[in-house]
Parts: structure tokens; sequence; C-alpha cells
């Protein structure tokens, strides 16, 4: 699930790095970017650090 | 206690409303006075000439061989150098002079405020030390004492080049023009500018009093960036992992990242290429040097995984209290203190160009440290009943790092309300990051300068005031940088996508550079190692060798 949360996490950035070239509104972008910036959050809050924390030191 | 303390916040809220009421414009100011009808026309401006420079008095070597008590006999024209002794004093030797007046001012100001910057490193290694348990001091110093050293090799090597090597001509510098190539494709009809091509070691054309200056003031901003990442990972990261991953980080990560920023990369020339803003614009650093800290500290501190005994096994956190909160306070202060060089010294020069808003630059970055700090002991006087002190100073490196983007483009009144959200925020992001991620990080670094790097990047978006001049434009892009609150929503959108390209590619970057590390290498030092302290199995030595550290019996109220 980690790799899967890394994924998630590039394809936010691209999104929102290639906003500037799908959209040509203002407010168009921004609501890709915003889009593309929660992408990245799930993928590192939301699966990359629940994957690693089932192995956590502390549930041993 | 929490009635005074109410009131207090009444006052305070009272007081800003005030201060934003006494700034805000007059209404109805009364129409200027009528120009008088008939002005006398303006004298035509009359040439100097080599006659009108060699008619100016020096004063006679007699006088000056009785010495000059009264300092009016020193630096006078007498000390212009003069190109050709047999035709004496020109007009083209004064303008040569001021010229170089002009780019020696600014060097001396980057080259001074760069070595403030570089006493950071002091500060940060004593917050950290100090937050560590006393078992580690040896370890978690000599992390912050090497780390500069590691860091510098990297960015001399490579890093330096990939950052700043396609930047171009600065002005303040005097150009540093063989810094001129810049590696960059083509993507939505634009170029898209990767990374630096020129610069490698120092050599060829770099070779040039210009770049050195360049070099000595983004290479401590580049060491204050990994710096970031010793604290979170501190009392169980194993020593040489620490090197390698510094190495890489100042290699690779920082320098690629810092040139898309200030390197004249894609993120710069979002503005000129797309209209959006004036690009990305990030004054002294809040996601270049902060965020990337922050989000590399975030990477590690996942990978690594929490201290043993940090929590329970019903996932609940226990408090591991630093073992010198002196330190950790004077610590805080060293790095203010040293801001006052990150800040304001990213002008790159003190003389024109818009320059002399050094001064408020500084002050900005005074209050919104101050604003945070005081925000976030009263979040957790309100909260918990006592005015952590630790707390106190993560709010007060958080108001810091929080104005570092928006300081050369904002009022003050902006900086103290950035600086007061900081804070709150720096307390927030902390419980967040321990209670709910169930992360272990032993400074707070996610927080202070990931939370809050970002939040300043974005602030630049929000409350940048378009009055700032720097030479009459940033990033190519004429005119001032102004954010959403002042009319122009394009800069906040460039902005956001600094933030994703925080988020999504250089936390993806330094996860996998240090996943791969873990698996090769491994970060993380043994059980039986980290439960013993890390200061002999690690290095040799203990912090403290001649003091038995025991607890002490806690007395009753």
């Amino acid at each position: 699930m980690g790799f899967v949360g890394l994924i998630v996490t590039f394809v936010g950035f691209l999104l929102a790095a290639s906003s500037v070239g799908i959209m040509s509104s203002t407010g168009g972008r921004m609501g890709l970017v915003l889009v593309g910036i929660v992408m990245s959050l799930v993928g590192i809050l939301g699966i990359i650090n629940p994957a690693y924390q089932k192995n956590a030191v502390w549930k041993k | 206690m929490r009635k005074v303390l109410l009131a207090f916040s009444f006052i305070w809220c009272l007081a800003l409303a005030g201060v934003a009421q006494a700034q805000a414009p007059e209404a109805a100011a009364p129409p200027p006075a009528a120009a008088p009808a008939a002005a006398a026309p303006a004298a035509a401006p009359v040439p100097i000439t080599d006659a009108d420079i060699k008619g100016v008095a020096s004063p006679k070597a007699e006088d000056r061989a009785q010495g000059d008590p009264a300092g009016t006999l020193t630096g006078t024209s007498a000390d212009i150098p003069v190109g050709d002794a047999k035709v004496g004093m020109t007009v083209g030797d004064v303008v040569s002079l001021v010229g170089q007046h002009q780019i020696a001012i600014n060097f001396v100001w980057t080259l001074v405020t760069g070595f403030l910057v570089m006493f950071m490193q002091a500060g940060f290694a004593i917050v950290e030390t100090g937050l560590a348990r006393a078992k580690n001091a040896n370890h978690t110093m000599m992390m912050n004492f090497m780390v500069y050293g590691v860091g510098m090799l990297a960015y001399w090597l490579i890093g330096f080049s990939i950052q700043e090597g396609g930047v171009g001509a600065v002005a303040n510098l005097g150009g540093t023009a063989p810094l001129n190539g810049e590696f960059a494709i083509h993507l939505f009809g634009k170029d898209w500018g990767l990374f630096g091509t020129k610069g490698i070691m120092l050599g060829g054309a770099t070779y040039d009093v210009g770049v050195m200056v360049m070099f000595l003031f983004q290479m401590v901003f580049m060491d204050t960036a990994l710096t970031i990442v010793t604290g979170t990972a501190a009392e169980r990261w194993k020593y040489s992992a620490f090197i390698i991953s510094s190495f890489i980080m100042g290699a690779f990560t920082y320098p690629l990242f810092g040139n898309w920023a200030w390197g004249g990369g894609w993120l710069a020339t979002l503005g000129s290429n797309y209209g959006l803003g004036h690009g990305y614009a990030d004054f002294a650093g809040s996601g270049v040097v902060h965020s990337i800290g922050g989000v590399t500290a975030l990477a590690m501190a996942i990978i690594i995984g929490p201290r043993i005994g940090k929590f329970r096994r019903d996932g609940t956190p226990n408090a591991i209290p630093g073992h010198d909160i002196v330190l950790v306070l004077l610590g805080c202060f060293i790095l203010a203190f040293g801001w006052f060089g990150f800040n304001p010294g990213s002008t790159l020069g003190a003389s024109a160009n818009g320059n002399l808003r050094i001064s408020s630059v500084a002050v900005n970055t005074m209050l919104a440290g101050m604003a945070g700090s005081f925000s976030s002991m009263y979040y957790m006087w309100m909260r918990y009943g006592k005015p952590d002190a630790s707390m106190t100073g993560n709010g007060f490196l958080a108001g810091l790092v929080a104005i570092t983007a928006p300081s050369g483009f904002v009022n003050p009144m902006a900086s103290v309300i950035i600086g007061l959200i900081a804070g709150v925020l720096c307390a927030l992001s902390c419980e967040f990051v321990e209670r709910k991620l169930k992360l272990d990080d032993v400074v707070g670094a996610i927080s202070v300068h990931g939370t809050n790097g970002l939040f300043g990047v974005i602030a630049v978006g929000l409350f940048a005031d378009g009055k700032s001049n720097y030479g009459g434009s940033w990033n190519g892009v004429p005119g001032s940088v102004t954010g959403l609150f002042y009319g122009d929503a394009g800069q906040l959108v460039a902005q956001l996508i600094g933030v994703a390209t925080l988020l999504g590619f250089v936390f993806t970057m330094s996860f996998v550079l240090n996943a791969v590390l873990e698996a090769v290498w491994g970060h993380r030092v043994t059980a039986k190692v980290e439960l013993a302290g890390l200061d002999i199995p690690e290095m040799g030595a203990l912090g403290y060798p001649e003091f038995a550290l025991k607890p002490e019996p806690v007395l009753a109220d």
C-alpha cells in the first residue's frame, strides 16, 4: 500500500503542475491545484503513513 | 486564571482592531489643493564635467599628517582612485567608484547576513540537543555539527550547480553572468526550467566574485534545511545513515526545488509564462528551506518510526521531555538572531533596486516571531493550564518560519496576523502529528518547519500588499507581488502550485531516496543501542561524562 500511496501523492503533484496547461482561467487552475494538494495529502497521511503504522514498534 | 486570560485576549483583539482601524485609508480625504497656476519652470540639468571634478578641494597632505580626530579629513575626494594619474580625476573615475560602492555594499550585506544564517546552526544544535535526552546529547550535537560539513561538501560538488547554475545575472551582485546554463523542457507551449548546469565545484568561469557571494549565501540556507531533519529523527538515527541521507538531500533534493523556485526554474516562471501573478514567490524560503526540511522530516518520521516508549500499546503517546529547556530557549534566541540574516539578507543587497526595504523585512521578521511565541504560549496556557516553555519556543520559531516567505512582500500588520496564526497552527499540528498520525517528532520540526512553511508560502498569496519594488519586477514580471486580499488571485494559484510541488514531489523524492537507504543500509539503531543511549555505541563518548543522571523524587504540592 505504501507504493500506492506514493503514486497517489505524485499524481497529485502532476495534476497541480499541469493545471496551467489544462486550464486557462484562474478559478479553474485553482480548483485543479487544490484537488492535487488534497490528493497528495491523502497519499501521505491517508495511505503511506497507515501502511507503515501497521508494523509500528509500539504494536509489538 | 482562565478569566484573566480571556480578559487579556479581549484586550488584545481590541488593540488589533484599533490598529487596523488606524491603518485603514481615509474614506473622505480632502482633495489636494490646486497647483500654483504659474509654477517656475525647472532649470535644465547641467552635466558634470571633468573640470568640475578637478575643482573639488582635497585636504592638504600637511593637514592629514596632523591626524584627523574629528573625522572630517578622512574619506574625501583624495581617496578616489584615479585611472590615469597624468589626466587626473575624471567623471568616469567617480562614476566607476559609485558603481563599485553599490556592489560593495551589497556584497558586504549579503556576506554578513550569510554569516548570521551560518550561526543559526548553533541555534538548531542546542535546541535539538536540549529537547533530546541527556543520554543522546553527544550524538544529537554531532549530527547538527557535521550536517554543516556534509551538506556543504554535497552542495559544492553538485548541489549549487543544480540550484543556481542557470540563474543568470543577479543585478544586486554586479551580475553573476557565468551562471548561465539552465536545462529546460518544452511543455504546454513554454520552457520549463528543471536544473542548472554551470558552477560544478565553482570551477571554470564561475570562479567569480559575484558567484562566490551567491554560493556562500545559498549554501548556508541549504544547510538550514538539512538540519531540520536531524531534529525529527534524533535519538534513534544511525549516524552513518544520517551522513548518507544528508549528503543526498544537499546534493539533489534541496537544490532541485531550489532551482525551480530561486534558480529561474519553472515555478519562478509561472508568472511570465502563464500569467500567474509573479510566479511562485518565496522571499526567503518558507517553502524552499523550511518546507523542504519539514516534508523530508515527515518522510523520515514515517520510515524510521517512533522511539521506544513514545507510544503505549494502545497508541496513546507518552511525553518524553528534553533534558535542558535552558538550552532550548537559548537556541531559539540564537535562531531569531540569525533570522535577521535569513530574511533581510534575502534581498541580496542593501543598495539600489528597492533594497532599502530591508528595514521593513527585519521588522516583519521580529513582529511575526513575537506573535508566534505569544499565541502558542497563550494556546497552551488555555488548553493545559500552563504556558509550556518548549511549545512557546516552537511557536516563536513557527512565526519566524511562516513570515520567511512573505517577509519581503507584506506590511507589519499582516506580519503580526501571520505570526499569531502560525503559533496556534504549530501547537495544533504538533498534537495532530503525535496523536492522530502516531509519529514521533522529537523537536516538532514537522509542525514548525513543514506545516508553517507551507502556511508561509500560502500567506504570500494572501497578504502580499503590492508595495514592494525590488528593481521594478519580481521573477521577470513587472510590478509588485500582490496577494488575493489586495486583488491578485493568480498569485495565490502560483503559491498553491508551490505547495503541491512540496507535498507531491519533494515528499515523494525524499521518501523514495530514504526508503532505498533504509533497504540497503538501515536508518535505525538497534533497540539495545537506543535504550542505552546513542552516545557510547554510536559516538564512543558521553555528552556529559562527569554527571550521574538520576531521577529526582517528585514532591507533592
